[in-house]
C-alpha cells in the first residue's frame, strides 16, 4: 500500500497517524498519501527514540517533500551525530539541497551544525561563492559566512578579497558592505584605531560612490567611518560637493551627498545653506520623505508651516 | 489554520485602479476563515510546521478586522492546548518539537482569547512552564537567547521571549539588563540592527530589536533619529517598503518598518497615503487576502501584516493595534494593565 508500510526494513514499526488533538475539526485529517505516510512512520521512530541507519532515508525523504519541516532536519542531525556517520558526505548531500531551497532556514542550521562537528571550514567559501552566484544577499548565507569567519577565524584579506568580487558584480549589495564592516571593524571590537585603514576604506568606498552616486550603501559606509574615527563630516566635503551643489540646484546626483552637505553646513554654523539643501531634498529629490526632512529643518530652529503634520506628532 | 498560499491572487491590473479602492474586510474575514476547511490540499499539510503561528497571524487579523469571534474559541484553545510539550513549550502542531517562536505564538492566542484562565485550568501551573520554558533559553552570561535545544541565537528569539513573558506576567524571571546589553550590541554603523552583533541591518529585526528595548522600557538607548532616517529610506516611489537597500517591497515590511517607526515616534517620517495604495493593491478582491506584492498569491502571513501595517497608519474601520506586540492594542493595555 505504501513505500514504508510495503518495506521489510520497516515491518517493525507501528506508524503513528497524526494526533490532531483530540475532537477538533481545526485539524481534521487529509493528507496526501506519500506524505502521510512517510509522517507517521517520523513520528514511530521519534516516539521510540530510534538512532538506526534507516531514519537518515526517511528524513531524506521527508525532507525532499517537505524542507521546511525544522523536527524532521533537527533528529536528522541527532541521528548523524549518534551514528557518527561520515559528516563530509551530509555536506555533499546538502549542496544541492541548499541550492534548491535557498530560503530555508532549517538548512542552514543543519549545515551549521554539521560544520562545527567537522571542524574545517574546507570547501565553505566555494560553496558559498556559488550560493551567491544565485542570490548575492542571501540574508542566511551571509550570516552563515559571519559565523565561519568566526568559528574558524578566516583572515581579513581572503575576505576582503571575496567582498571586492560581490561589489564589482554589484556595488549595491548591502549585504557585502555590511560584511566589509564586520571583516573590518566588527571583529575587532577593542583594538586600536589605524588611520591607514581608515583611508583605505574611505578610498574604497568613495571609488564605489563614483560608480553608482545613488547607492546609499557606501554613503552609509563613510558615515559610519567618520564617526568611528571621530572625524568631521566636513572631511568630505569637496567630496560631496562633487555630486551636488546649491549653486546648480538643478544638477542633483546623489541626493546623499545633499543629506551630507546639510549636515556639514549645519556643522558649520551656515544654516540658510543647510536648510536650502534639506528644502531641495524636501520638495525635488527625495519628496517621499518630505517629513522627515522638514523634520530636520525644524531641528535647525526653522519652523514648519503651521499646518505640517509635524504638529500632529509630540513624542520627538 | 494554515499558512497556506493562494487560492487567489492580488491584482495585478495597476494601471485600471478602482476608484473605490478600499479594504475589502468581509472579504479578508471570509479568507481567513477559510484557510481552515482547506485540510484537503496539500498545501496545508506542508505549512504544518508553521501552523500555531498561522492562527495567532489569522486570529489578530480578525481581532483588527473587528470580527474577534469569526473562529470558534473552544476549538483554538483545544487545539493551542495540543501543542503543548511536558516542558512547558509549544511546537508549532501536535507532535512538532517545542520551539520559541511557536511558544510565543500560543501565549499570544491565549491573550487575545482572554483564555489564561481557561489555561491555567486545564493545564495545572501551566502558565509558569511556559515561563521557565522561555526564560531557561537564556544564556545568562550574553543575555542572549536560543530558540530550541540546539543553541542557535537571534534577536528574534530574545523579543519573543519577552514578549511573552511580558504578558504572562513573568519578566522578572530573565535578566532583562542582560538582554538589554546584548540589543544594543547588535546596533549597526548605519543605525539599524541585525539578528546579532554585526549581522546586517534587516527591517525585521529592527522590529525585535526596537520592540525588545519598549518593552524593557530602554528606548532610551536607540538613536531614533538616525534609525528613523534608515527605515524611512525604506520606502520606495510605489509607496511600498522594502527591508533592506535595494532590496524588493513587500507587503510585510508596512508592517516591520512601520511599527518600529511608530515605536520611536517616527511614524509620520513616511508617506501613509502611498503606503496604503501599495498595500490595498496587493489584496485580492474576489476571494480575500494579501499578498507581498501585486500579482502574487495571497497568504495569512501577508494578510495580518498588511493589515496592521493599515491600522497603524490609520486607515478607518480598523481596530488599533499595538507596535510593540501586533495585537489589538485594547487586549495589551488590558493585560499590561495586570
Ligand atoms: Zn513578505
Amino acid at each position: 500500500m505504501g513505500v514504508y508500510s510495503d518495506d521489510p526494513l520497516w515491518a517493525d514499526v507501528e506508524p503513528l497517524p497524526q494526533d490532531d488533538g483530540g475532537p477538533n475539526p481545526l485539524a481534521a485529517i487529509a493528507y496526501t498519501d506519500e506524505y502521510s505516510e512517510a509522517m507517521s512512520y517520523l513520528r514511530a521512530v521519534m516516539a521510540s527514540n530510534d538512532m538506526s541507519e534507516r531514519v537518515l532515508s526517511l528524513t531524506e525523504d521527508i525532507i525532499s517533500m517537505n524542507p521546511a519541516h525544522y523536527t524532521v532536519w533537527l533528529y536528522r542531525a541527532r541521528v548523524l551525530l549518534t551514528l557518527k556517520k561520515d559528516l563530509k558526505e551530509e555536506i555533499a548531500w546538502l549542496n544541492p539541497t541548499a541550492l534548491n531551497y535557498q530560503k530555508n532556514y532549517q538548512i542552514w542550521h543543519h549545515r551549521q551544525t554539521i560544520i562545527d562537528a567537522l571542524d574545517s571550514p574546507e570547501g565553505e567559501a566555494e560553496f558559498i561563492a556559488q550560493m551567491f552566484e544565485r542570490d548575492a544577499k542571501n540574508y542566511h548565507v551571509w550570516s552563515y559566512r559571519q559565523w565561519l569567519v568566526k568559528r574558524f577565524d578566516i583572515d581579513d584579506e581572503s575576505e576582503l578579497k571575496a567582498i571586492d568580487e560581490l561589489l564589482r558584480a554589484d556595488v549595491r549589495n548591502n549585504s557585502a558592505w555590511n560584511h566589509r564592516w564586520f571583516v573590518v571593524f566588527g571583529r575587532h571590537e577593542g583594538d586600536s584605531l589605524d588611520e591607514t585603514v581608515l583611508e583605505r576604506e574611505l578610498k574604497y568606498a568613495q571609488a564605489a560612490i563614483y560608480l553608482a552616486p545613488q547607492n546609499q550603501s557606501p554613503w552609509n559606509y563613510v558615515r559610519g567611518l567618520l564617526r568611528k574615527y571621530n572625524k568631521p563630516l566636513s572631511t568630505i566635503k569637496p567630496f560631496a560637493t562633487e555630486f551636488a551643489s546649491l549653486d546648480h540646484p538643478d544638477d542633483v546626483h546623489s541626493s546623499h551627498a545633499l543629506d551630507v552637505l546639510a549636515d556639514i553646513y549645519e556643522g558649520e554654523g551656515t544654516k540658510a545653506d543647510a536648510a536650502k539643501a534639506l528644502d531641495l531634498l524636501a520638495q525635488k529629490y527625495d519628496p517621499i520623505r518630505a517629513n522627515y526632512w522638514t523634520y530636520r529643518k525644524f531641528l535647525l530652529g526653522f519652523p514648519p508651516e503651521p499646518d505640517h503634520p509635524i504638529f500632529h506628532h509630540h513624542n520627538y | 489554520m494554515s499558512l497556506a498560499s493562494g487560492p487567489g491572487r492580488a491584482r495585478t491590473d495597476t494601471a485600471h485602479l478602482p476608484d473605490d479602492l478600499r479594504l475589502y474586510i468581509d472579504k479578508h474575514v471570509m479568507y481567513i476563515q477559510s484557510l481552515d476547511r482547506r485540510k484537503d490540499e496539500l498545501e496545508y499539510w506542508l505549512t504544518e510546521h508553521l501552523r500555531l503561528s498561522g492562527l495567532y497571524w489569522g486570529l489578530t487579523a480578525l481581532h483588527l478586522l473587528g470580527q474577534p469571534d469569526a473562529l470558534p474559541r473552544d476549538e483554538i484553545i483545544d487545539f493551542v492546548i495540543s501543542c503543548m510539550h511536558d516542558n512547558g513549550g509549544f511546537g508549532a502542531a501536535p507532535g512538532h518539537d517545542a520551539h520559541m517562536l511557536y511558544t510565543v505564538s500560543g501565549v499570544q492566542i491565549l491573550a487575545m482569547l482572554d483564555a489564561f484562565e481557561d489555561f491555567e485550568q486545564r493545564v495545572q501551573d501551566g502558565k509558569r512552564k511556559i515561563g521557565h520554558f522561555i526564560s531557561n533559553f537564556q544564556n545568562r552570561d550574553t543575555g542572549t537567547f536560543a530558540g530550541d535545544e540546539w543553541g542557535e541565537t537571534d534577536t528574534r528569539f530574545l523579543y519573543g521571549a519577552l514578549n511573552a513573558l511580558s504578558l504572562l506576567g513573568m519578566l522578572h524571571l530573565v535578566d532583562v539588563t542582560k538582554a538589554v546589553e546584548h540589543v544594543d550590541s547588535c546596533a549597526n554603523f548605519d543605525g539599524g540592527y541585525g539578528t546579532g552583533p554585526g549581522a546586517e541591518s534587516h527591517a525585521g529585526q529592527i522590529f525585535t530589536c526596537v520592540g525588545a528595548l519598549t518593552i524593557a522600557g530602554r528606548l532610551d538607548l536607540v538613536d531614533r533619529d538616525k534609525l528613523g532616517a534608515w527605515l524611512s529610506e525604506r520606502q520606495l516611489p510605489n509607496g511600498g517598503l522594502n527591508g533592506r537597500p535595494e532590496k524588493l517591497e513587500d507587503v510585510c515590511y508596512s508592517w516591520w518598518v512601520v511599527s518600529s517607526l511608530a515605536m520611536i515616534g517616527r511614524l509620520h517620517w513616511i508617506d501613509k497615503e502611498k503606503l496604503a495604495t501599495f498595500i490595498l493593491r496587493c489584496q485580492d478582491p474576489e476571494l480575500g487576502g494579501i499578498a507581498d506584492r501585486p500579482g502574487d498569491m495571497v497568504d495569512v502571513f501577508h494578510t495580518v501584516f498588511g493589515i496592521a501595517g493599515l491600522s497603524l497608519i490609520g486607515y478607518p474601520g480598523l481596530q488599533e493595534v499595538d507596535p510593540v506586540y501586533c495585537m489589538p492594542k485594547s487586549i495589551t493595555q488590558r493585560i499590561l494593565a495586570g
